[in-house]
């Protein structure tokens, strides 16, 4: 009955192709008997014959018979699985290669590829794998040999690379292999091969789909252009999608950009998810994980080890328990062989897996049903159920036992084979007879080949050689050390061998062995037991040092005794209390007292608002510069906030709580600021300022006109600061028509570049600008005026000071460095009395750091307005607080110390202005983020952790590991305005 | 670049410097006497109430007003600093200021000349006394410089000059007194993979210094060299003492392999910028090697180090008995030199031992000590006067400085053009 139904509706195969010679069309109608048979990662019928025919699985049934004119396959003592399926991989697909030559170190503005393709080179949604498909023998034995029968493959190259292919690993014609032709749509956050500039930054790849997402919908209502790549795109966004990420918070960033877009990704991870488990649970993606767990660090110089930081110490260490994390939070895994550097590794790092948590049955789901399923294809694949392609391996043992071994691979019905099935040796004792002489004779377990020797006459024990092909044995001995040998003949059957060989003399003489028994099994025991769970140390938020094992909460705390600078009308307050109840400032007076808090005394002590720092770089991921173009208005540097940044901390150990991150100053329409708030160790999300306007950035001078790029870059315009002009002037102008095109109803292309620009003309997105000169700053300014907004801030604004009356009549602020100058030509009137100047004409004025260095004490920086200009001192504190977020449309919340304002405050040793200072407690919305108390349990928790994973990888070590030198990352990027490289690789 | 071009740049170069051309102060004439404030003498002490007297452009008195015996002073410049603090004149050692005046226009940098070891080459001809930079510096009390070249394995020869000067030759306060040297790194850095990798031609970089300076040695002690070498005439001093070397580490194994490089060569060294000195401070007391220590406002080292690490080795290399003291990075950024003795205070270094480590413990690593570095009788008059507390930005106001006893010009560029612009605007 089974078997009408699989045949029916394919009486017999049809090919396209003629043959030469008589045709062999085999059925392959095999009956698989005696073995356990695992039907799906969970289910087994011990004892089961496994029917196959044509290449599909017909049944599985315990103590079945074998049907006539089936070949039947003896399998007792074997098991079968499911053959595995790897949805990430390249087998069979061509090398990616660039499209025609890049330019010689000048910028490439457009794609090389000819045809009525995509504008961005790195947009190759065109690409369908199977087209492509050639079967590579060796890559696919490669694979078989560890049990694996199905691949998804992709060219990986490109932010949109196409499409993938599901195939088979045998090895037949691709027509017979490809199970699914489009398999998944596959992104990723790196360009490939395009040697295209733009994007150069991650926020620009983001941005770029974002617009591709808009773009896509746009194609289907319009005639005005045929685009094969937008053609292309649309066609398989109803497939999975599977985009691959650069660690855990690349994949926050792409299930954020999908969420946009209702997409939900299959996120091909980098192995590190657990280190932001919930986060990544709350994505709702299913996640393919690799297994090329790092190896450990060399650390026996105890200098050089210290180039290894502790998160590298501990994703060495927990990196294995990945898998296991994962599946046992809820999250759908899928594994992966790619990364490997030997595929030969797949097993023993599963194994580890399962070591460190990861339970058997989620392996094998991880590896059959999951990545079945994701790819639409758990119908055909994953499982040996009745009608599903007759798929599975072999293994002589559990395939999980440390000493299994894979003996076949069948794919579509056709075994590959890999060690013979019979070629299993019974392990054990054996009495060996070589004419009279009578030796104890041990085959005992090894990984790889089973070890054989003799107890001798005299007991001591002899190794012996031996080799075998199929049933024929050969085995060779000394009696005696160092004396002749005997050499012997035969045929293994079983547990029995005979034949005949030549002693020790040269005479012939008949010989055989007989099993007797099991060897003893002490050995094996012990091994066992050293195979127990490690114990690893905790998680920290964020995983690096100076991370948290439990995340801050808000505490209702009263600050007693304090010198409170308020910034607002009180002023600077002695001997004066403030109580932070809810994350806000509940109370601010004398003598308070409130029962049942927690009571910091300040006595000596000043209380000031958190530092806002309004130009920052920091907690960027690559890049901060989307460069390549002269407006990249449509990059936002929310999406790329890197919460890891050890800045952060060290940061709020000078005080700072608030930090605008600001796109650099290579182009004259930069991109989207970030606002953020130093809460360390929550997630990129939950650091950013709830319901803060929007930024953008805009640079003038040096900078966007690449005076100081070297002499390669004079072909982006502009190259002069007329050129400059001309920019705001055509941008602004086509935003007016945008957004008369959008008011008309007609349809039209959502243009994110234009979005932003239209936002500043509409007042709802406001500018910070890069800026030097005063011709420049008057010139953005007379722009603005003319297409009627005004620019908000000024940044650097170096000459601020001679347009200092202009500029207050504009409304325009001014961020400034306190002191900097001489390091450009620009620059070269810049004064340090810029900001007192600015002050006394009425600007906004703030001191900024641009430096992840400098942020750390800014409160110093203030104080130089002090020193060259004689601002007062109050004045010159809200110069990096009150001013700052007034400048950022924060004062409401933050910048001032004053009933129902943020709790954002720094309590200080010592006057705040003063070089003796330091900042004792940080506070961000109550919670009490940095202190000098925490921060030296850290170090200690720090230090004692690291001694630990030292000799833990010294230990291992000296078992014979693997280790690669102490060498390693040592700080996260450190950022400026004008770091311009291409990191979008 | 075009000839037109830095005709064009050149003109500004100019026209910037005439804008507040000032003219060296002349040689000390009047005998000055200056009473009332407390003086920190550089070596440790502090003298409140005070009396310093600069004759001749030397200090023939300092001390306690109660220790003064001479009572007649006609003819002398009184200048009563009741009130304020003095100070030794700063030194900014292994710097480039006067090398390069805009950091972006290669034109106007002078300190990285073309191969790697170059010890023969002397930043003091390129010191530009005429830099709008200096003037800028001199205000903040920064009085004598270390100019030194940088770049390559040997960057070349330093000078210590005086920053009121006409000309280099009137700025040499010590000429040619050392050579700087690049050690070997043992890791190095890729932007890509944002990561170190082992430098893996140490051992061979290692090998060719000392090949270099093996050799050098051995060209020293030829009474006739065939052919006279001027990379080797250039070491010759460091053999018997006459000049020093300065070598440029970073970390603990550098500084250790620089110091035992320098034991069997016989050489006395310096570490530059000594990063990592705090992890070795002992072998560093144990050989008497000083340290010129890289800028205190600096980040850590790495992700897991203190976060205030650099805020706190000044005062473990002063706990552990090694010889230090400030520099800044750069050449504009050295009117913040004092601030990096400032940052330390609050992190275990004593006030007095800041100031030290600005005046005479700098003075004793360049070898000028005898000359300067302290307010003590038969010192060049290097002093200034300061409103407040030099070391602490909001009080930092330099009123007076003495170079050589002849007052300096304490005006720049900079507050020409503050003076400019208040004007327009009280207009």
């Amino acid at each position: 009955m089974c078997l009408l139904m699989v045949l029916g509706g394919r009486a017999y195969a049809q090919e396209t192709f003629p043959f030469n010679g008589v045709e062999d069309h085999r059925e392959r109608y095999y009956a698989l008997t005696g073995g356990t048979v695992y039907t799906t990662y969970r289910q087994k019928v011990d004892n089961a014959t496994l029917l196959i025919r044509e290449g599909k699985v017909v049944s599985v049934i315990p103590g079945g018979p074998v049907p006539e004119g089936a070949v039947e396959v003896k399998l007792k003592g074997k098991i079968i699985y499911p053959a595995l399926i790897d949805l990430y991989a390249s087998y069979g697909m061509p090398e990616p290669k660039a499209e025609g030559k890049a330019p010689e170190q000048q910028p490439q503005m457009l794609s090389n590829k000819e045809g009525a393709y995509a504008w961005n080179e790195a947009l190759r949604p065109e690409f369908r794998a199977h087209e492509h498909f050639a079967p590579e023998e060796e890559a696919a034995k490669e694979y078989r040999q560890q049990g694996f029968a199905m691949v998804a493959t992709h060219r990986m190259d490109g932010i949109s690379r196409g499409t993938s292919t599901l195939v088979g690993l045998g090895d037949e014609r691709p027509h017979e292999m490809i199970a699914r032709e489009v398999a998944a749509h596959h992104l990723s956050f790196r360009k490939g091969t395009s040697t295209q500039s733009y994007p150069n930054s991650l926020m620009g790849i983001i941005a770029l789909l974002r617009q591709t997402y808009y773009d896509g919908q746009w194609y289907n209502s319009q005639d005005e252009e045929v685009n094969l790549s937008l053609e292309a795109w649309n066609a398989i966004q109803g497939v999975p999608q599977v985009f691959e990420v650069g660690g855990r918070l690349e994949a926050l960033r792409a299930a954020r950009l999908g969420r946009e877009f209702g997409k939900t990704y299959i996120i091909k991870g980098e192995g590190d998810e657990y280190q932001r488990l919930e986060a990544m649970k709350a994505t709702g993606s299913a996640f393919i994980v690799p297994l090329n767990f790092p190896v450990a660090y060399d650390v026996e110089d105890p200098y050089d080890a210290l180039q290894v930081n502790l998160e590298q110490m501990k994703h060495w260490e927990m990196a294995p328990a990945n898998p296991g994390r994962l599946a046992a939070a809820g999250i759908e895994i899928a594994l992966t062989a790619e990364g490997l550097e030997d595929k030969k590794d797949f097993w023993s790092n599963l194994r580890k897996a399962v070591l460190y948590g990861l339970s058997e049955e989620a392996a094998l789901k991880a590896l059959t049903d999951t990545p079945a399923r994701l790819m639409g294809a758990g119908e055909q694949l994953g499982s040996l159920e009745a009608g599903k392609w007759a798929n599975f391996f072999i293994t002589d043992r559990r395939v999980f036992d440390k000493d299994s071994r894979i003996l076949h691979t069948w794919i579509k019905g056709k075994a590959y084979v890999h060690e013979a099935l019979d070629e299993n040796y019974v392990l054990g004792l054996y009495e060996l007879k070589v004419g009279d002489t009578s030796y104890q004779l041990t085959l005992s377990k090894e990984a790889a080949k089973p070890k054989m020797e003799i107890q001798g006459v005299d007991t001591a024990t002899i190794k012996v050689e031996y080799s075998r092909e199929a049933a024929l044995v050969t085995l060779s001995f000394s009696p005696e050390k160092d004396g002749n040998k005997v050499r012997l003949s035969g045929l293994v059957k079983g547990g029995e061998w005979s034949g005949k060989g030549q002693d020790e003399n040269g005479q012939w003489v008949a010989w055989s062995a007989a099993y007797t028994g099991e060897a003893s099994q002490e050995d094996e025991e012990k091994e066992e037991d050293e195979e127990e769970q490690p114990e690893l140390g905790p998680v920290i938020y964020p995983f690096t040092a100076y991370g948290w094992t439990e995340r801050p909460g808000a505490e209702t705390v009263l600050i007693k005794n304090a010198t409170v600078w308020t910034n607002e009308a009180a002023g600077i307050l002695q001997n004066t209390d403030v109580l932070v109840q809810d994350g806000k400032i509940a109370q601010v007076g004398a003598g308070l007292t409130v029962r049942g808090v927690t009571v910091i005394d300040a006595t000596g002590k000043h209380l000031t608002p958190g530092i806002i720092d309004e130009h920052s770089h920091i907690a960027v991921s690559r890049s901060v510069n989307e460069g390549s173009q002269a407006s990249s208005a449509e990059v936002r540097i929310g999406d790329v906030v890197n919460s890891e940044d050890i800045n952060i901390y060290r940061q709020l150990s000078g005080g700072v709580t608030t930090s605008q991150l600001l796109h650099g100053s290579a182009n004259p329409i930069g991109g989207q600021s970030a606002l953020i708030k130093l809460r360390w160790g929550y997630a990129p999300e939950e650091m950013k300022f709830e319901g803060a306007d929007g930024f953008i950035k805009f640079a003038l001078g040096e900078n966007v006109k690449q005076s100081n790029w070297g002499d390669d870059n004079t072909i982006r315009f502009p190259q002069t600061r007329m050129g400059v002009e001309q920019v705001y002037v055509d941008h602004f102008t086509r935003a007016r028509q945008y957004g008369k095109l959008k008011e008309s109803g007609q349809p039209y292309r959502k243009d994110l570049e234009m979005e932003a620009l239209l936002e500043i003309l509409e007042r709802r997105r406001f500018i910070t600008c890069h800026s030097y000169r005063q011709s420049e700053i008057n010139m953005l300014m007379k722009v603005a005026e003319q297409f009627g907004f005004r620019v908000n801030t000024f940044t650097h604004i170096l000459e601020g000071y001679k347009v200092a009356d202009k500029m207050a009549a504009h409304g325009a602020g001014g961020s400034s460095f306190s002191d900097w100058w001489a390091y450009k030509y620009e620059v070269m009137e810049a004064i340090p009395y810029n900001g007192a100047l600015m002050h006394e004409q009425g600007v906004t004025v703030a001191f900024n750091s641009d430096d992840a260095e400098m942020a750390r004490r800014l409160n110093q920086e203030a104080a130089k307005a002090v020193l060259f200009g004689d601002v007062s001192e109050e004045d010159a504190l809200k110069f990096v607080t009150l001013n700052p977020a007034k400048l950022l449309h924060i004062d409401n919340r933050v910048g001032s110390i004053k009933v129902g304002k943020d709790a954002d405050l720094v309590i200080w040793s010592d006057h705040p202005l003063s070089m003796y200072a330091m900042a004792e407690k940080t506070f961000v919305d109550g919670i009490l983020f940095f202190s000098r108390e925490e921060d030296q349990k850290k170090r200690e928790a720090i230090a004692a952790e690291r001694q630990r994973l030292v000799q833990k990888m010294l230990a291992g070590k000296e078992k014979g590991e693997k280790t690669k030198p102490a060498t390693g990352t040592q700080q996260y990027e450190q950022y400026h305005c004008d770091d311009n490289e291409d990191e979008a690789k | 670049m075009k000839l037109s071009t830095l005709l064009y740049l050149f003109s500004f170069a100019l026209s910037g410097s005439t804008l507040c051309a000032q003219a060296p102060a002349p040689a000390q004439q009047q005998p000055v006497i200056i009473s009332g404030g407390a003086a920190h003498i550089g070596n440790g002490q502090v003298i409140e109430n005070s009396v310093l007297i600069l004759e001749e452009g030397r200090i023939t008195f300092a001390g306690g007003s109660g220790l003064l015996t001479r009572r007649d002073f006609t003819g002398f410049r009184r200048i009563d600093a009741t009130g304020k603090q003095i100070y030794p004149g700063l030194i900014a050692p292994a710097t480039n200021l006067g090398l390069v005046d805009i950091g972006a226009v290669r034109a106007t940098r002078d300190y990285n000349e073309v191969g790697s070891i170059n010890p023969n080459v002397r930043s003091i001809i390129a010191y530009n006394t005429d830099s709008p930079v200096i003037p800028t510096v001199r205000s903040q009390g920064v009085l004598l410089a270390q100019v030194a070249p940088q770049g390559g394995r040997v960057p070349g020869m330093s000078s210590v000059v005086q920053l009121d000067a006409w000309n280099w030759e009137d700025a040499a306060y010590s000429t040619d007194e050392g050579i700087f040297l690049n050690w070997p790194g043992l890791f190095s850095y890729s932007w890509r993979e944002q990561s170190f990798s082992k430098n893996e031609d140490y051992t061979k970089q290692v090998e060719e210094l000392r090949t270099f300076f093996t050799e050098a040695q051995a060209y020293a002690h030829r009474p006739e060299p065939v052919r006279s070498n001027l990379r080797f005439e250039a070491m010759k001093p460091l053999f018997n003492g006459e000049r020093r070397l300065y070598i440029e580490a970073q970390e603990s194994k550098q500084i250790v392999h620089a110091v035992q490089f320098a034991k069997e060569m016989g050489l006395s060294i310096v570490i530059v910028d000594g990063r990592d000195a705090w992890m070795v401070a002992e072998l560093l007391k144990e050989n008497s090697v000083p340290v010129i220590l890289r800028e205190t406002q600096n980040l850590p080292a790495r992700v897991d180090s203190d976060v205030d690490q650099p805020f706190k080795t000044p005062a473990q290399l002063q706990e552990a008995g090694v010889l230090f003291c400030f520099s800044s990075d750069g050449y504009w950024q050295q009117r913040n030199l004092a601030f990096q003795a400032g940052q330390a205070v609050p992190y275990g270094l004593s006030y007095e031992d800041a100031v030290a480590a600005l005046t005479s413990n700098t003075a004793r690593i360049l070898g000028i000590d005898n000359r300067t570095g302290s307010l003590e009788a038969g010192k060049d008059a290097n002093l200034i006067i300061c409103e407040g507390d030099l070391l602490d930005v909001r009080s930092s106001k330099v009123e007076m400085a003495f170079i050589q006893g002849r007052e300096v010009n304490l005006d720049n560029q900079q507050k020409a053009l503050y003076r400019k612009f208040k004007a327009k605007y009280e207009e």
